[in-house]
Order: C-alpha cells, then structure tokens, then sequence
C-alpha cells in the first residue's frame, strides 16, 4: 500500500504547484484587462528577453494603458518559425481583434496568417515585413534602404578614411532584416566608396553575445589589417565591442552597430564601439498598438500626421515608417533608458 | 477503494493521471480552452514535437542521444524544398529526402557503432556539420513556394482528423511493432541494458545501432516533411526549438537516459502534456518565459515521482523476498 501512496501524493503536489503558478497569472491579467468588449490587439515579437524586444514591450505596455486598448505581448522563447506559429495558432484560439507579429521567417507564417485573416483577425507586421499579401499594415521603424546607406557612411566617418578593409558581423544569417541592411550597406560602399574592401562573407553571431566575441576575436587574429566592422543585430556589436576592448584595438578598428544606447554605453565611452545606430523601440511598440488601433476602427493614418507621443511618421501605402534612425555617442548614450 | 490500490502505477499510468489532471484543469481556467477551434489546433501541433521525440527516445533506449536530429530535419527539409521548388514532383522531392535522411542516419550510426566515439560527441559534430550545409545551401534564407497540393499534408484534415495527426498515429504504431514486435527491437532494449552482455551472446549489436541512427533519421524526416508543409517554408532553424523539447518529452514519457526503457505510449503522452501545458498557459496569458519555468518544473517533478516509485517498488519487492 505504502508504496502507491507516493506516486498520487506526488502527482496531487505537481498538479496543486501548477494550480498556483496559473492563479497568479490569472491575476495580473485579469488587473491588466480593463474591459470585455474593448479592442484585443496581441502584438507577438520575433523572441522575448532580449533587451531590444522588451523595451519594445514597454512601449506596447504603454500605448494599451493611453490608448485603452487590451494589449497582449507575447512571443517564442527562441527565435524559431515552428514555435511563432505555435504562438499565434494560440491567440486565435485566443480570439484576439488586430496580430500584430514581427515574423522570424516571413514566409512560413503565410499559412497561418491567412488562417487568421479566415477568422476576422486583421493582420499586422511590425519590426520586419511579413507576406505582403496577407498583412492589412505594415509599421516599419525605418526605411531599410536609408537605413543601410547610413550605416556605411557612419563607417567611413568613423575610420576618417575612404579605403581599407572591412569585415561584416550579423545577428542571424537568415535574418530577413538584417540581410536587408547588409545589402544596403553594401551597395552604398561599392556606389560612394569604391576603394573600401569587404573581407570574407558575412560572419553569423546566433543572435549571442558570446558568439560574436568569439568570432570577432578570431577576426581580428586572422586579419591584422582590418580597419572596420559593421556589426547588425541588437547584440553583436556588443560582442564585437568586447573583443576589440579585449585587444585594446579601440584606435585601429572602426565598429558601427546596430544596439541600443545602455547597453553599448560602456563600448561607446571608451571608444571600442564607435557609434550605435538604432530608432526608439519603445516608439515602435507605441506605434505598432496605435496603428493596430487605428486599424481595428477603421481609421487610416495618413502620411505626416502627428501621433501623440511619438511625433510626425512616414506613410508610403500600407507602410508606416517610425521615421529616421538615431544615432548613439559617448556624448548621448546616458539620456536613453531602454 | 481497494481496486484503486490494486491498480500498478506505472511510468505510463502516472503519465494518464497527469495529463487529464491537466486537461481538466485546463478546461476550468483556460479561456477557449475546450472550444473545437483550440483543440483541432492542439491536434496539428503535436505530431512535429511527438515524431522527432520517438526517434530520440529510439537513440535514448541504447543509452544514447541525439543532437542532429533538428538539424538533420531542417537539412531534409531544405532539400525536399529545394526539389519542390526547382519542379520536381512530390513525390521524387520526398523520396530524395528520405535518402538524406538515410545519409545521415548512416553517418551518426557509423561514428557511434564502428568508431565507437560517444553518441553526444558524433551527433553534437554532425548537428553543426547540418547545420553548416544548410546554410551554405541557402545562405540563410528561406525557401518557399511549394505547389499547393504539397500544403495538404501539414494543413488539411480528414473527417476532422488533421493529417499530420494520421501521420503520428501511423509512425507511432509502427514504431511500437519494431521495438516491441521484432528482433531488432528486442536487441535494441538489450543493447540498452547492457551492450557488452548483448556482443557476446551473439547480437551484432553494431549493426542494431545503426537501425537506431536510421530509424531517429526517418522520424526527422517525416517531421521534416509535415513541418516544410505546415509552414510553406523550409530555413536553418525551422524546428530548432524541438531539440531540448524533444529530449524534454522523452526523458518525461519514461525513457531511461542511461539506456534500457522506454515506451511508444509513454512518449505520446508525455508529447500530449507539452502541448496542453503550453497551449493552456498561453491561452490563460501567461508569458511564454514562465512557461518554460512550468514545463522545466513538470519534468522535474515527474522525473522525481519516477525515481521515487522505483525507489520504493524496489524496497517492496525485497521486503516480500
């Protein structure tokens, strides 16, 4: 007898352990939730607990507590298609009004967004385009071709030269957005500064700090006369900040990145990171929340309106763009708090 | 009350009294919980998770583990997509997908069985050499576009049965007949237990591994198949999330790390508890990184009430001794 007791005594304690995790998160939902009727708009981010996407969270948060809006802000753990769509498969049970999703793999949403779509759900991208076909809006944080040419001429300003070598540094190599931006990049260079040189192919960093530490020091190893990096992603160039500090490099080699201000502030004051580039993420979740809102009533948001508290934005048919990138220095990464 | 007692509760049964204890719980709190919408949505998520499980838990049951396999399936699939999308039939495309399955399976089985180098350390080598050839195929991007008719298999459903579903419920049953119905299987468990007592009573317990590298291949195959036609697409990390869940599911449907057990029903159940955990949790609105905290505590309470039963059994039986 004794010997059964411990399996069902067992299996009662996991299941009442269960029952209080889900009772606590029926709370906070339910304090979050203001109304039954109102508009229910998800907003789902590549991955959560980066820092990027969750200061983008704050501004989601933010805009549903002004707006009056219901905002649910959840997304996968990894930045894997396969549990993005598990996600939102999940908020259409969920019967959600506006998705407004910043996809891994833009393509292999497509199924499921149009399953949505199918249900009433209006669809949004944010952050990176899905199937133009299937979104109803699109809010950009920037335009990508402004965006990449920018970065080559913030390089070239900081290595105060127009020639020399260059190597580039990237979050994911199947990073839709990214690669956007390094083609830009790259055509600005070979357009404006013909005597740069691109080492190698691009460098894949797995969206890791460490990884791009590691990849960026055999980098510099292997080419001791390299004078520029450009890093994409919200933390490789924090990695590849870290090798050059590491190799005391901080004059020879040039780093621009894409990063936000606190985190690259240590980078940025003892010059390993020359400039972060970057917009306001808090910005773009606010405007994501306002556009799905906009969206959910029938409204349009036309182009140079003011939206409150983010300002004048660009509207190019169903594009919404945040507007143009900020740039961070050693002398402006403290006034930021994301 | 006494045919309650009676009743032997196995790693399985402990598995049945978890999972509708979940479920019922999930019926009370979880908003749509029971609404045929969520439920046909659980049913096309879970045979991915549940495939790629049963070839792991197969690798597991010699004392073995694969890493590749998520990668060997991204692999598969970019190959059936890079067919589909340069015209070639279905068919063909998945027949060409199988033989890289094989491949690899064959690569994995051959480091483990003739050179003897330990499963983590051959499939941890080939998961990077995957994942290093498919990016080198498709320079990081995806592939998509596949005929409408290839979208079936992952999307559509028969006599509201999802196929995916069928395809579980197929593999599922005859991964049951090979370790419980044939030789082979029986060698399996053997070799699990203890290889260097199968070798001498005759098994070529060489060629057993290899089966089992080949049959976790197939399993990524056929996930490969279903996800490539679930999401229209096919890039490096499709279904890189599954590799520490299927272990996950494994570990939790009752199947011994160091070898020897492990059963196809417990892996169904163990699969069938993910998915209601998580669709649950999401749909009550917990934060997916809470999530992983609840399900990391499932498995471990599991595993803990698992150790704890044979703990006890153990002492029973010496006690009637």
């Amino acid at each position: 007898m004794r010997k059964k007791i411990v399996p069902i005594l067992g299996t009662a304690l996991l299941s009442l352990g269960l029952l209080a995790g889900c009772g606590a998160g029926k709370d906070k939902e339910a304090t979050a939730t203001n109304s039954e009727d109102g508009i229910k708009i998800a907003v789902v981010p590549k991955l959560v607990g980066i820092p990027y996407f969750n200061a983008s969270e704050e501004g989601v948060k933010k805009a549903g507590k002004d707006l009056g809006v219901d905002v649910i802000y959840t997304g996968p753990t990894q930045a894997d298609a396969a549990q993005q769509v598990k996600v939102i498969e999940d908020l259409i049970a969920k019967k959600v009004d506006v998705i407004a999703v910043a996809p891994n793999d833009p393509a292999a949403l497509t199924p499921v967004l149009k399953k949505a779509k199918a249900q009433g759900i209006k669809i949004l991208d944010w952050d990176t385009k899905a199937d133009e076909s299937v979104v109803d809006l699109s809010v950009q944080q920037i335009d990508n071709e402004e965006y990449g040419r920018h970065m080559a001429d913030l390089l070239v300003k900081a290595m105060g030269k127009e020639k020399g070598n260059v190597a580039v540094v990237t979050g994911g190599l199947s990073a839709n957005n990214l690669n956007t931006w390094i083609d830009w990049s790259m055509k600005q260079i070979k357009d404006k500064y013909p005597n740069i040189k691109i080492i190698g192919e691009k460098i894949g960093t797995d969206e890791k700090q460490q990884v791009a530490y590691q990849k960026t020091l055999d980098l510099l190893k292997a080419n001791p006369d390299l004078d520029g990096i450009l890093a994409y992603s919200t933390v490789a160039p924090l990695g590849s900040a870290q090798a050059i500090q590491e190799k005391k490099l901080q004059d020879k080699v040039s780093l621009i990145g894409v990063a936000l201000p606190t985190d690259s502030k240590p980078f940025l004051e003892d010059g390993s990171l020359d400039t972060a580039t970057l917009w306001n993420p808090i910005n773009l979740g606010y405007l994501t929340v306002a556009a799905a809102k906009a969206l959910a009533e029938g409204k349009t948001i036309k182009d140079g309106q003011d939206i409150p508290n983010i300002g004048k934005v660009e509207v190019d048919g169903k594009t919404i763009i945040l507007g143009p990138p900020s740039d961070f220095t050693k002398e402006n990464a403290g006034d930021f708090n994301f | 009350m006494l045919k309650l007692s009676n009743l032997k509760l196995s790693k399985e049964w402990i598995l049945v009294v978890v999972l509708a204890v979940l479920f019922i719980f999930m019926s009370i709190f979880a908003p749509g919980f029971t609404d045929s919408y969520n439920l046909t949505n659980m049913l096309f998520q879970i045979p991915e998770l549940g495939i790629l499980s049963l070839g792991m838990m197969a690798v597991i049951i010699t004392a073995g583990i694969d890493l590749s396999i998520t990668y060997l399936a991204a692999l598969i699939g970019v190959i059936i997509a890079t067919c589909l999308t340069s015209g070639m039939p279905i068919g063909l495309s998945i027949i060409i997908g199988v033989i890289t399955a094989l491949a690899g399976g064959l690569i994995n089985g051959f480091f483990v069985a003739y050179i003897g180098v330990s499963p983590i350390l051959v499939t941890l080598g080939t998961m990077t050499f995957f994942k290093g050839v498919v990016t080198l195929i498709t320079k990081g991007n995806s592939i998509s576009g596949f005929p409408e008719v290839y979208g079936a298999i992952g999307n559509n459903a028969i006599l509201g049965i999802p196929l995916p579903l069928i395809l579980f419920g197929a593999v599922a049953l005859i991964a049951w007949y090979l370790l419980n119905k044939t030789v082979w299987g029986r060698n399996v468990y053997m070799t699990g237990n203890n290889p260097i007592a199968t070798m001498f009573s005759g098994i070529n317990t060489k060629r057993v591994l290899i089966y089992v590298y080949l049959f976790s291949a197939l399993m990524a195959a056929v996930a490969a198949i279903i996800m490539t036609s679930r999401y229209n697409s096919a890039k490096v990390d499709l279904g890189s999330s599954y590799l520490m869940q299927s272990l996950a599911v494994a570990v939790l449907g009752g199947a011994n790390i160091s070898g020897g057990y492990g059963k196809v029903i417990g892996i169904v159940l163990a699969t069938a508890i993910f998915q209601v955990l998580s669709s649950g949790l999401n749909l009550i609105g917990i934060s997916s990184m809470i999530i992983n905290i609840l399900i990391g505590v499932v498995l471990l309470s599991v595993l803990m009430i698992n150790f704890f039963s044979s703990k006890w059994e153990s002492v029973g039986k010496q006690k009637t001794i």
